[in-house]
């Protein structure tokens, strides 16, 4: 594993596996409170980083177990940047469909919140693939 | 200590189901599993006491979700209470907190159960 470029970010690397998403959200929790966020707002960024590491095991790696996934968390002065990347395939920001909340209260089935929690959670998201690998950046500003 | 346990027990007709950890894609499987375990029991009423719940991801959305058909259309609901912030905050985001009937305290939900259950 090649160390981030950035001083002010670093990366984890972890195995493809489910076992691991309680790690990487607690480290993301913690690392919103370095950030200067408040704890329901880090506990926010927290769960939005389990929907994308979630994603990224059950639908890129298709549940497989043996491959990894990277996140990089990247410090400014006035935000987080999180940047969740794999190898099995991702989405382009014109493939994110969004469900309507109403329409989901009126219409009830399992599935298609994760996207919903992420982007109501964070302040921008943006996938995009680039030289086999796939991305999705999640951004959180410190107020 | 584990990412989750779920003790479940019984008070005054409603089953009381108490997560305490997370529940995410890992520990989904175990929470949807004591969840139909009550329904295949004929358990309808069921109480989501959510005190010792660090957080729920849309996995564990899902679940509740799978079964909330079947419980109403047999006379019964799923409710929740003692929501901590950060819980409430995601059920509230997606709507659901007008899908379920969710409670500030045990007290206040079986207050609302009570000559139902």
């Amino acid at each position: 594993m090649k160390p981030a470029a950035d001083p002010e970010a670093f990366r984890l690397v972890i195995p493809s596996q489910t076992r691991y998403l309680n790690l990487v959200t607690a480290m993301a929790k913690r690392a919103s409170l370095v950030a200067g966020m408040d704890d329901a707002t880090a506990a926010k960024v927290s769960i939005a980083v389990d929907e994308a590491v979630t994603n990224v095991i059950i639908h890129a790696y298709r549940g497989e177990s043996d491959h990894q996934v990277e996140i990089e968390l990247r410090f400014t002065p006035d935000r987080l940047e999180i940047r969740i990347w794999n190898t099995g395939g991702g989405l382009h920001d014109e493939d994110v469909v969004l469900p309507d909340p109403r329409e989901y209260v009126k219409h009830p089935r399992k599935g298609g919140l994760g996207l919903l929690l992420m982007s109501r959670f964070m302040d921008e998201i943006h996938f995009q693939n680039l030289d086999g690998r796939s991305e999705c950046c999640m951004i959180k500003r410190v107020s | 200590m584990a990412d989750l346990s779920i003790q479940v027990k019984e008070v005054d007709g409603v089953a009381v189901l108490r997560p305490e950890g997370f529940i995410n894609a890992h520990t989904v499987r175990m929470f949807e599993d004591a969840l139909e375990k009550l329904v295949a029991q004929g358990r309808f009423t069921i109480l989501l006491d959510c005190r010792a719940l660090n957080y729920i991801s849309s996995a564990g959305l899902g679940a509740i979700m799978g079964l909330i058909e079947t419980v109403r259309e047999n006379g019964g609901d799923i409710l929740l209470c003692n929501l901590a912030e950060n819980v409430y905050a995601i059920f509230d985001t997606l709507g659901f907190t007008q899908l379920y009937r969710v409670f500030r305290s045990d007290a206040d939900a079986f207050e609302a159960l009570s000559g139902k259950a």
